[in-house]
């Protein structure tokens, strides 16, 4: 008999409803995501040196003593170097060749757009272990890369790399391309086709029909995945850790692998791992925030 | 004239062709590893020393044998299997009850929250990853499945909440006010009408979480040490990754962990990639 059920009845029934359906999840995110976000910043500025965190030895605030300690660390600009190598492969490397393989699909120039399409995207769905573990045995001194290479030059001799990044930036390059295949493919489809095919008929080409009909339609899109691509960059860790761990003597360390290294090998450094990771936030927040201007300023407009 | 149109045409004829070579050298490169690698865990280690590019001259299959009991991988997929299910389902579950509370019950909370979760897309884990190793030991999870758990589900919650509550916005509301003339409580509405409705993104929104949940490889690693509690990408990286010069064994062990996926993508592409677009709206 709903007619019964007074204003009030009903307004505390939708605010019962409302919070039943929220907390669950709102109660797990706080405590795995929002509260550790603030609580490593917290650390960061803190002395805590292990044992239990409360009620244990007293914790202090020391102010940016580590992010000091951070900064005068050759291994940080190091790390930080190689971040910007991958940064760069993603955003110069990935999304272009993922456009134009996008691209050449979307505009019906091959048959068996699916087939390729199926086949460039498989490595981004495997388990970053496997593939780490695949690679590295394939570029070692005793895997199939140097065999390879003697297929066209009988002379090669494996020595150490003096580029020990190159490896890791090719199997970057190898295994996400396909991701942003996918996510222009996706966005191309989008584009009303009418527009191009009269753009066709009025007798423009394919590639002033790429410039002043495609490009500027996907805009948005191409800041997106610069975004994805900035932001997925700085989170490396699994590849690199799984391929050279760092090594050797740190050439291949990213941030996130120093950071891993301060808080779980040897004497734990949280304060300092802490440091480092909202060092890797408020880069990640500064080259988003250069894309975005770089559109406003170049591009996007409708 | 003719000249004309023959130099055009067999001039798009060669474009044509480089283009399908530039297709088939980029597909080569992407599968080669894989069919490389494949190949390999059918040659005894000491057939591969001899011959590392070929095709294996006799196939055996003891390297998978031996993979397989010394690996432990029964338990490891069996893991897998545990961790990714229950968090999609929780994900699922947690996520559309909320979305569906954002977008059709009004509540001046639902500013704040919701925007909580979608700053949570921009969040990376390497800036959890200690403070949450240090929480999970705390309250007594550390290496336990609760303390995989709910991180998983927490950091699978922002996206699902983000497409949850797009889709469900779109609902129409006139559905929901007249279930609720008929005296339809929200719990009843969310069940009998949201669920069902909202299936679509429900698909999306599983296949991200099961794809990133399987790989998931840095915090299981911290949050976990026995061996009983690990996950294929943490058994397969303790084990093929020691395996230095066995090699035979060490691509068995890669081909069996990267099989699940596989058969993952090759039944559910389409949606995959559905979902790969969809899931790329950080920023």
């Amino acid at each position: 008999m709903p007619k019964t059920h007074t204003l009030a009845d009903a307004k505390r029934e939708q605010r019962r409803a409302y919070w039943t359906l929220v907390l669950p999840g709102f109660l797990i995110y706080i405590s795995v995501m929002a509260f550790p976000t603030i609580f490593s910043i917290f650390l960061s500025l803190s002395d805590y040196s292990g044992g239990k965190l409360f009620g244990g030895k007293p914790v202090h605030l020391v102010g940016f003593k580590w992010y000091q300690n951070l900064f005068s660390d050759e291994y940080f600009y190091l790390a930080l170097k190689n971040n910007m190598w991958i940064v760069f492969v993603s955003v110069f490397g990935q999304i272009p060749l993922g456009f134009f393989l996008a691209y050449v699909l979307y505009r019906g120039i091959v048959k068996f757009a699916d087939f390729f399409q199926t086949m460039i995207y498989l490595p981004t769905v495997i388990s970053t272990v496997v593939i780490g573990i695949l690679w590295k045995s394939f570029f070692a001194p005793y895997g199939a890369f140097p065999e390879l290479v003697r297929l066209f030059n009988p002379q090669y001799e494996y020595g150490i790399s003096n580029h020990p990044m190159l490896p890791v930036l090719f199997v970057i390059l190898w295994m996400y391309t396909g991701m942003y295949l996918i996510i222009f493919i996706a966005n191309l489809q989008k584009i009303d086709s009418a527009v191009i095919e009269a753009a066709r008929i009025d007798g423009a080409t394919e590639g002033q029909t790429l410039r002043y009909i495609i490009l500027p339609a996907l805009s948005g899109v191409l800041v997106t995945t610069a975004i994805l691509a900035i932001s997925g960059s700085l989170k490396s860790f699994d590849l690199i850790y799984v391929m050279t761990a760092g090594g050797p003597a740190n050439r291949t360390s990213v941030l996130s692998i120093y950071m891993f290294d301060k808080a779980f090998k040897g004497a734990p450094r949280y304060p300092l791992a802490n440091a480092i990771s909202t060092v890797m936030v408020i880069i990640s927040f500064i080259l988003i925030g250069l894309t975005k201007w770089v559109e406003k300023k170049f591009g996007g407009r409708e | 004239m003719r000249d004309v149109k023959d130099t055009r045409s067999t001039r798009a004829r060669i474009n044509l062709g480089l283009t399908y070579a530039v297709m088939i050298f980029f597909t080569v490169m992407a599968i080669y590893p894989l069919i490389w690698l494949a190949m390999n865990s059918f040659k005894t280690t000491t057939e591969f020393q001899l011959n590392k590019l070929g095709i294996p001259r006799d196939w055996v299959l003891v390297n998978y044998q031996d993979a397989w009991v010394r690996g432990k991988f029964p338990s490891l997929i069996l893991n897998s299997i545990i961790y990714t299910g229950i968090t999609t389902v929780a994900t699922l579950i947690f996520s559309f009850m909320a979305g569906f509370a954002f977008a059709k019950i009004p509540n001046k909370a639902t500013k704040y929250i919701h925007g909580s979760f979608i700053i949570g897309l921009l969040l990376t884990l390497q800036s959890i990853m200690v403070p949450l190793f240090l929480i999970i030991n705390w309250v007594g999870l550390y290496n336990s499945r609760l303390g995989v758990l709910i991180p998983y589900i927490g950091i699978a919650m922002p996206m699902g909440i983000y497409l949850g509550t797009e889709y469900i916005k779109a609902i129409p509301t006139a559905l929901i006010e007249s279930a609720r003339i008929d005296g339809a409580t929200y719990m009843k509405i969310f069940i009998a009408i949201i669920v069902p409705m909202a299936a679509p993104v429900g698909v999306t929104v599983a296949i991200l979480t099961v794809t990133g949940t399987w790989n998931e490889f840095m915090l299981i690693n911290i949050l976990t040490s026995s061996d009983a509690l690990k996950s294929l990408p943490v058994g397969v990286q303790k084990f093929a990754g020691a395996l230095s010069s066995d090699f035979g064994k060490q691509f068995a062990a890669l081909v069996i962990g990267l099989i699940p996926m596989l058969l993952f993508y090759m039944f559910f592409r389409k949606e995959i990639t559905k979902g790969v677009a969809a899931g790329a709206v950080k920023g």
